[in-house]
């Protein structure tokens, strides 16, 4: 009897169903990133702003490479519907706060992929995932460094303002 | 010299089956036939897949539980499919019954084809 399933689709379905769920966590995640860009823009922290506008398209980005790699192995990729996102927030620092936590929860949601896939030997699946590994590295860094600015500025007087400022020069240099 | 004809055009493998019906897979025709609730449909890949969620996705227990004086029927439609079932909740559960064997199967026969012609041992 032919392997049918297995000549269809390269990974299996409980990968497929993980995949497309992380889809919907990156979609969200940009949009989450959209409303901050919005928040920051609208309170007068432009360069702010801008930053999440980029991290925004770095996380559809991501979203769709996923998406293309579920449909290149033969699987269903899902378009997901994004509902209930944030539009206000308390204060500046919240916003990095929920940002950081935010990319921890995209970190942790792959490593539980790669965790699936290492039961399932699906090293093709995994392999893949390296790519998403080194950007996390990147992104909670930058959003690590970013909250910690609000520490070594100092909120009071102009920090607000220096903070701002300061949140587009982040870049991590890989050690 | 007909009979053999017939024979070879539809070369069905039993996967899996039970007492409310089977599961067959033709490899010529790449495809899976449904023998259940009284007729023979025929599911491709993809089909097979969407029945799978959609049999899946019913909550048996909830409709075991609801004592509303509605009929305990299941309309199961298949987008792009060519068949729908119409089933009674103890259908449902044997259909899930049947799905969850093949499938089981299915992944018994890649697991074999996996040792017995994929891998260098």
């Amino acid at each position: 009897m032919k392997d049918i399933i297995r000549t269809k689709c390269l990974i299996s379905s409980d990968v497929e169903a993980l995949i497309n769920q992380q889809i919907k966590k990156e979609a969200h995640s940009s949009a989450i990133y959209l409303s901050m860009a919005s928040w920051c823009n609208r309170n007068g922290y432009d360069f702010s702003s801008e930053y999440f506008f980029k991290q925004a398209e770095e996380e559809r980005a991501h979203q769709l490479k996923f998406y293309k790699y579920v449909l290149d192995m033969g699987g269903t990729a899902i378009s997901p519907d994004i509902t209930n996102i944030k539009i206000e927030y308390n204060s500046f620092r919240e916003v990095f706060e929920e940002a950081l936590d935010q990319e921890i929860s995209v970190t942790q949601s792959i490593k539980n992929i790669a965790a699936r896939c290492h039961k399932e030997q699906d090293y093709v699946t995994l392999e893949f995932l390296n790519w998403f590994f080194r950007e996390q590295r990147e992104e909670e860094y930058k959003a690590r460094r970013a909250l910690e600015l609000f520490d070594v500025i100092g909120e009071e007087g102009t920090g607000r303002w220096q903070i701002d400022k300061h949140v587009g020069g982040i870049e991590y240099a890989e050690g | 010299m007909q009979e053999t004809a017939i024979l070879t055009n539809i070369h069905f493998e039993e996967v899996f089956s039970t007492s409310k019906g089977a599961i067959y897979q033709s490899d010529s025709e790449n495809c899976w036939y449904i023998d259940f609730a009284g007729k023979l449909a025929r599911f491709d890949y993809r089909n097979l897949l969407k029945l799978k969620k959609a049999v899946y996705q019913i909550d048996i227990e909830n409709l075991l539980l609801d004592n509303t004086k509605t009929p305990d029927l299941e309309i199961i439609f298949i987008c792009a499919c060519d068949h729908c079932y119409v089933l009674s909740l103890l259908q449902i559960i044997g259909l899930k019954e049947l799905l969850q064997g093949t499938f089981v199967m299915l992944e018994l026969n890649h697991i074999i084809y996996d040792r017995l012609h994929r891998i260098v041992a």
